[in-house]
């Protein structure tokens, strides 16, 4: 059994590509997060760098929740409107 | 649903004739429509009474504003869906707008989420290092311009803020709704927009759940790990401390969040304490109690009459001071296992503003899928909901003028 565990639930590509770009962000943040809080953990700069790892973390969960629970897809009236779209292709699973 | 109350260049006497409803050709500008007395042919009575003017106010100009402060995201905790949901309706967002858009909309409802009040884009808030917690960060003034306008039924176009780009989009417009919830980290910081609230809630979670759902949350992210988890938790708390959390002492209500006591050592999370401090004194708001208004009564629910699997349910009902205010506490520990544990605790709780007997299991059943379904989190937001109903029938019912009566001339 293969456990598709990016754009799962996600019906619409432009929603699957968010997904993957949320999820590359933050692995990106968290990196860039511990470069600068090794200098000090109690810059500004670390805080913030922190506090977007929190954003984007909170984000992600958010479509997840909205796609899993809701089964909505965020592009849905979107795409009703621009069923042609590159972003409104629909994937299969 | 319009409201008309009368005012009348004279005082309103029988040769002043009313139509109803207000459907009438004179309409000098939005809200104001004018009535002349119809001449009558019947001989006429000795003064002319002149026109009288009725100002009628379309319903939504009596929007109610709810604030609620949380850390969780924005119009899509779990919190604004039961809120809408005792509304009836689903709340969505705008269709045909910016799919980004944190807005949500029912019938009764409109949720913005403050962060679209932005200042500083993430761009802005790194090159100034500056927390989205931090009010630098915010626009007071305009939040404060545009929750007073809704208020006072004038529609806004209120800037967007898209969480996947970072960056503050175009503007959408926000039509006045009969109930406006701002939900966010601030929404009881500044005085101007604080005196706006109609209710407010803050929702209060402790550092050990915070932790233990943002590993939940977090944990199947590549990227993360408990330590990153815990450094993100660490470096925000500063600015959380600092700015967010003092808001607490002005809410109308606080859901604090706290582990459970009825399992030792228990660090999963997974079983809540949860408590619901309500402030005395608040108009149209009467605190939800146990058995008897102003005592003290713990009370463990399961015995003979209930059966309930462990680790149980216990309840804990007083007055208290919070903050320097009287409060209520409503206090819940432990979960719901099945369906009669809910109604029979429903049951026995008063003041709680249902319109049936079992409708906040009903309410919690409709939910039975969204996180916090089988215990206080999800019992206390939906009692709040309805309080909030119940808060909004009452503002509602005591601006409607007093019924004028057609009388015939």
């Amino acid at each position: 059994m293969t456990i598709n565990a990016m754009g799962e639930g996600a019906k619409y590509k432009g929603t699957q590509m968010t997904e993957k770009q949320l999820s590359e962000m933050i692995e990106k943040k968290v990196t860039e997060a511990k470069q600068v809080c090794e200098g000090d953990e109690t810059s500004d700069e670390c805080k913030v760098a922190w506090d977007e790892v929190e954003e984007v973390s909170q984000d992600k969960a958010d479509l997840r929740l909205r796609l899993e629970v809701e089964k909505k897809d965020p592009l849905e009236s979107f795409c009703l409107e621009n069923p042609e779209t590159e972003e409104c292709r629909v994937y299969d699973d | 649903m319009a409201v008309c109350s009368a005012y009348t260049t004279q005082s309103l006497n029988s040769t002043c004739s009313i139509s109803t409803p207000a459907k009438t050709h004179l309409g000098f500008h939005q809200k104001e429509v004018v009535f002349y007395r119809r001449s009558s042919k019947r001989g006429g009575s000795g003064s002319s009474s002149g026109p009288c003017v009725i100002t009628c106010s379309a319903g939504d100009s009596q929007t109610v504003v709810i604030g609620l402060a949380a850390d969780s995201g924005c119009g899509k905790s779990t919190f604004m869906r039961r809120l809408t949901s005792v509304f009836g309706g689903a709340a969505e967002p705008p269709k045909g707008g910016n799919p980004d858009s944190n807005t949500l909309i029912s019938d009764m409802t409109t949720v913005i989420c403050l962060d679209d009040y932005h200042s500083l884009d993430r761009t802005g808030r790194k090159e100034k290092g500056v927390t989205a917690l931090d009010p630098r960060a915010n626009d007071f003034d305009l939040m404060y311009e545009q929750v007073k306008a809704i208020k006072s039924g004038v529609a806004v176009d209120k800037p967007i803020y898209n969480h996947v780009t970072g960056l503050l989009d175009p503007p959408e417009l926000i039509k006045p709704p009969k109930i406006l919830v701002i939900e966010g980290l601030h929404p009881m910081f500044d005085e101007r927009v604080r005196d706006l609230l109609d209710f407010s809630i803050y929702l209060d979670i402790s550092n050990e759940v915070k932790f233990a759902w943002k590993i939940q949350r977090d944990m199947a992210e590549r990227g993360h790990s408990l330590e990153s988890i815990k450094a993100s938790i660490e470096a925000r708390k500063p600015d959380f401390d600092a700015y967010i959390d003092p808001q607490k002492k002005y809410a109308d209500a606080v859901i604090e969040v706290l582990p459970t006591q009825l399992i030792p050592d228990d660090n999963e999370g997974k079983v809540l304490r949860v408590r619901l401090i309500m402030k005395e004194g608040v108009k149209h708001f009467s605190p939800v109690y146990l058995f008897d208004e102003g005592s003290t009564i713990s009370w463990i629910p399961c015995g003979r009459k209930l059966t309930c699997s462990y680790p149980g349910i216990k309840f804990h009902y007083g007055p208290d001071t919070y903050f320097g205010n009287e409060v209520s506490i409503l206090e819940m520990d432990g979960q719901f296992d099945r369906l009669d544990e809910l109604i029979y605790v429903e049951s026995h709780l008063s003041n709680i503003s249902t319109k049936f007997y079992g409708e906040v299991t009903q309410q919690m059943l409709k939910h039975a899928d969204f996180p916090g379904s089988n215990n206080g989190t999800g019992l206390f937001q939906t009692i709040v909901g309805l309080k909030i109903r119940d808060l909004y029938e009452q503002i509602t019912s005591s601006k409607t003028a007093a019924p004028l009566e057609a009388t015939k001339a």
